[in-house]
């Protein structure tokens, strides 16, 4: 015996976890082919010492029975976490779907006559359910299966077309909340070089979050600018007059399934999976996203996004920062 | 005053699905009977012996594929078709479906259009 073959199911965290233990009880690892598709990657590996050591055999035993209570555990939690995700999917299509089915009894004229305009709102509304469903799936697999998944589909668009849009399908809550809402372009701002529908993604959950955590009467504030660190990359800037965040929870509210507090996710529901997700876009075109805030004292969150005028060096940013 | 109207059975724990569906089809003709948990699916199907079971899957109570099971393992409701609107797609569950006697399953959210055109159809199935 002088290999020990391991393929690994559960993805990458649980692979990085596994080659942790390994390396950590002496084993080597002999880099696998990738192969046997969806399969998961099989690790060969071999003990340091694998000649002439005198009590290699009981040793050998001994680390690999750690090493098969480990994967088994990991395998576990694995499962554990695929459970939730099918829970959580579970819980935004119901609502999602007494949405798109009231939409299609309303375009239908079941409740009476339409107009050709009502009509195509409707329309509208049950395509952009659909595609908010579609966006679900995508964010499920996404968290399934790490950033790897996801890739991005860069565009030139004007970063206040998307704060638009993003108010537009929030403005009957502001209006509801009587919030203030303004935008604040700095003038000259260059268009940015981005995948559109994840920038749309990211705003659409500060935004969301800043009218969420914002009491009745208070201000949601948009700003676009260039970053100080590096004038060709956009800042945006998302500012509220809500409760404010601790200092002690800016790292953690970026990180999967975190809510700040048990009362605060009972009333304000989610996933946890916003900001988490917000970061991994904002990461995966080379930009940053933090917060400013304390409890009490409203919240700022900074993300940068390249412009057209990075011309695809998508590092400076994270250099400068 | 009796009804004509085929009688469909609606099970959704959803409120606001549940009388959607209750309104779409009884815009399309039927008449509608409704259990927003699966102990009432079961009750209401033997009490109403419905011309057709619309039967979601994630009930609070009894797992829908059950109440499919309980449905058709009784003598006086085995004939009632029942198709199951599911959220989820995977091949083990639409396996499970039909094994538990399901006519067919969509998944959710339907195209109710599509759905009202293919309930005729299943009534029509069933002897």
């Amino acid at each position: 015996m002088t290999d020990l073959r391991l393929t690994i199911h559960g993805g990458h965290e649980v692979e990085a976890r596994i080659r942790e233990v390994l390396a950590r009880e002496g084993f080597r690892i002999v880099e696998p082919p990738r192969d046997e598709a969806g399969s998961g990657p099989t690790l060969v590996v071999e003990p340091h010492h694998a000649h002439g050591h005198p009590h290699l055999p009981r040793e050998y035993a001994r680390r690999i029975e750690e090493l098969e209570r480990t994967v088994l555990e990991l395998r576990n939690l694995d499962v554990a976490k695929s459970q939730f995700l099918t829970n959580v999917s579970h819980e935004l299509r119901t609502p999602l779907t007494a949405i798109v089915t009231y939409g299609e009894i309303l375009r239908d004229g079941m409740l009476g006559e339409i107009t050709p305009r009502q009509r195509e709102a409707i329309e509208s509304m049950i395509g952009s359910c659909r595609q908010l469903l579609s966006m679900i799936e995508e964010i499920l697999t996404y968290a399934r299966t790490n950033a790897q998944a996801i890739s991005i589909q860069p565009s030139d668009f004007d970063v206040d077309d998307v704060v638009r849009t993003v108010h537009d399908m929030n403005a009957s809550l502001i209006e509801r909340k009587s919030l203030s809402f303004d935008l604040e372009m700095a003038p000259g701002l260059p268009r940015a070089h981005a995948d559109r529908d994840k920038v749309a993604h990211v705003l659409g959950n500060l935004i969301g979050n800043a009218i969420d955590f914002t009491p009745d009467g208070g201000r949601v504030h948009v700003v676009a600018r260039r970053s100080g660190a590096d004038p060709r990359w956009i800042e945006v800037v998302v500012e509220d007059t809500g409760i404010g965040i601790d200092p002690v929870h800016h790292e953690l509210i970026f990180q999967e399934f975190a809510q700040v507090d048990a009362s605060r996710a009972r009333i304000h529901h989610g996933t946890g999976l916003g900001l988490a997700i917000a970061r991994q876009f904002v990461r995966l075109h080379g930009g940053r996203i933090w917060v400013e805030s304390e409890l009490g004292g409203g919240s700022r969150f900074y993300f940068t996004l390249p412009s057209v005028e990075v011309n695809g060096s998508s590092h400076a940013e994270s250099a400068a920062a | 005053m009796s009804d004509t109207r085929p009688l469909v059975l609606v099970v959704e724990d959803s409120d606001a699905i549940r009388t959607a569906f209750t309104i779409l089809l009884e815009e399309s003709g039927y008449a509608v009977a409704a259990a927003p948990t699966g102990a009432d699916a079961v009750r209401l199907a033997g009490e109403r012996i419905p011309d057709l079971v619309l039967l979601d899957l994630g009930l609070p109570d009894i797992s829908g594929l059950d109440v499919a099971r309980r449905i058709k393992g009784d003598p006086a409701t085995r004939g009632i078709p029942v198709v199951a609107l599911t959220g989820r797609d995977d091949e083990s569950d639409r396996q499970a479906l039909l094994a538990a006697g399901c006519s067919d399953f969509w998944l959710k959210p339907v195209d109710t259009q599509a759905l009202i055109r293919s309930l005729p159809g299943y009534i029509a199935k069933t002897p």
